[in-house]
């Protein structure tokens, strides 16, 4: 799988190229600057870009808006966001177009590199992994708006991972249930909250995200 | 017998006077000549008295006029004791004590006159910015504080734990791979928490989203993780100071805080607008009201801290709401 990664810091640079060589990953670009971010995203067609959201020159969000800007250029083209703090409002800038492959994780998530390759490999695949920090803010924050208390606390367990972009055997393995028991509250959910059903579990994960967002 | 100390001039005085007089009744002189030396006597009494209130006066503009009137209230007993002494005839201190008199009636003009409106206006900032100042350095100083405290109760207590799990795993290598497994988890768990501090101390400082966005984007990102929908309208200009900017933003948030903790609210809302050369932040939600910066809400704290950048805080909160708290801070001018 080729990879393009932008991340000023050298040593945290060169330990994501390191960890996702030896998990097979091939890295054909590494940027320490946001200037050409944009522009290589276009050009090298990557399978997955991980993208710090700070860079150089401007040190403010430079990476989110070149992957955004890029993103509008080749719609879906699968980004992975990396920061050292997260904000609702980036998250829901980077899912706004619905067309999924988008990432968004605190810098801390690295260190569990299984997990975060696993997230790496999800958003290549057309998936979500957005940081379990951004979605307990987000439902914390909806919990007045929405009719979230129509969901059991099982239930809600099982939206906060599956806004995460988690499948239904992550969930499972997640919560210690069978992935059976994963598809019932899920479909229950989905009843409850009156979502469109699919089967596709990307497409599911957006229609969760798409519905938390869409209440303000 | 002790004399104070004040006391042994005048009584000096007094002895060298009855001497002058008894040394007359017995050389049974013609001329009462004991008159000037009383003269004289009561003269050097007066100087040092007035030289002693003079040097008891403040330096300054204030110890001039002291001086003057000293001048004045010395000269004129004087002159005119010397015109009755001597004969009277035509009453020839007139000039000097005329001329005396008017530079005297000058000088308090002068002096006493009220201040001009510059002068006054800036005798006003002068004390605002003492008053503020002290504020500042000390909401800093407890800042500082409270970020030594948090960092180290936090962070370094965490990083302490990591390097000793670390330092454990390592010599448990070779015997036991499994336990150095487990205690490297450990170690992992550490490192991420104070990784969770530092972020939670940094935002405390200096908000990242505020670098990204301004203080606009900023309070944009804010509502969205608060519980009460908050409608934020406007956009703050570009030219605000950062620390300022800062300020503003910590005084958003705090009453937008307030709103949801104290009063109640079930929703908000935030407009930015710029008026005279300020921006005007005004937060306002249909909580229960009853919020003052006496109220120990930390409305008080955001009043100094806006005050250090000559902001303002403005609370209006009746008994059963709607509470509106303005907020200004000055824009800095715009380039030419």
């Amino acid at each position: 799988m080729r990879v393009i990664i932008a991340e000023d810091l050298a040593l945290l640079r060169e330990g994501i190229v390191r960890l996702l060589s030896a998990h097979g990953f091939e890295v054909v670009a590494a940027l320490e600057d946001g200037a050409q971010l944009a522009d290589k995203l276009v050009e090298l067609r990557p399978d997955v870009a991980v993208v710090d959201v700070r860079l150089p020159p401007t040190f403010t969000d430079e990476g989110l808006q070149a992957a955004i800007a890029a993103r509008r250029r080749v719609p879906g083209l699968p980004i992975l966001i990396l920061s050292q703090y997260v904000e609702q409002i980036y998250a829901r800038e980077l899912v706004a177009d619905g067309t999924g492959g988008v990432g968004y994780l605190l810098k801390d998530r690295v260190s569990d590199v299984d997990a975060f390759v696993e997230a790496v490999r999800r958003v290549a695949g057309g998936g979500t992994a957005l940081d379990p920090t951004v979605i307990s803010k987000l439902l914390h924050a909806k919990q007045r708006v929405l009719p979230l208390d129509r969901l059991s606390p099982r239930e809600r367990e099982v939206l906060a991972h599956m806004a995460q972009g988690r499948s239904n055997a992550a969930i499972g393995a997640a919560l210690v249930i069978t992935e059976k028991a994963v598809g019932k509250h899920t479909a229950s959910i989905f009843t409850k909250l009156d979502l469109p059903v699919s089967e596709d579990d990307n497409r599911r994960v957006l229609a969760v995200l798409a519905y938390l967002n869409g209440a303000t | 017998m002790t004399l104070r100390r004040g006391l042994v001039v005048p009584a000096v005085a007094v002895v060298l006077a009855v001497a002058a007089l008894v040394v007359w009744t017995m050389t049974g002189g013609e001329e009462f000549w004991p008159r000037w030396v009383w003269f004289g006597l009561g003269a050097a009494l007066i100087a040092l008295a007035l030289a002693g209130r003079i040097r008891r006066t403040p330096a300054g503009r204030r110890r001039w006029l002291v001086a003057d009137g000293a001048l004045l209230v010395f000269l004129s007993p004087v002159e005119i004791t010397v015109w009755l002494l001597s004969g009277q005839g035509f009453f020839w201190p007139v000039y000097s004590l005329v001329t005396m008199s008017v530079v005297f009636g000058a000088h308090v003009w002068f002096v006493a006159r009220r201040p001009d409106p510059r002068e006054r206006e800036l005798s006003a900032r002068v004390d605002t910015l003492t008053r503020t100042r002290r504020g500042a350095v000390d909401s800093q100083a407890a800042e500082l504080r409270r970020i030594e405290r948090d960092l180290h109760d936090g962070a370094q207590a965490r990083m302490v734990s990591t390097a000793l799990n670390i330092g454990i795993a390592q010599s448990l290598l070779r015997t036991d791979p499994a336990q150095a497994s487990r205690i490297l988890d450990d170690a992992r768990t550490a490192a991420t928490g104070a990784l969770q501090d530092l972020r939670g101390v940094m935002q405390g400082i200096y908000p990242s989203v505020l670098s990204d966005r301004g203080l606009g984007g900023a309070v944009r990102a804010l509502v969205y993780d608060l519980v009460i929908p908050v409608r934020v309208d406007g956009d703050p200009p570009g030219n605000l100071p950062a620390a300022a900017q800062a300020a503003m933003y910590f005084a958003v948030s705090e009453c937008l805080a307030n709103a949801v903790k104290h009063g109640q609210a079930e929703r908000g809302w935030v407009e930015f607008r710029t008026a005279r050369g300020r921006l005007v932040a005004v937060v306002g939600d249909d909580g229960v009201g009853g919020a003052s910066t006496a109220g120990g809400t930390g409305l008080l704290g955001i009043t100094e801290r806006l005050a250090a950048f000559d902001g303002t805080l403005d609370v209006h909160s009746p008994a059963g709401g709607p509470t509106v708290v303005t907020l200004t801070v000055p824009l800095e001018d715009q380039p030419a």
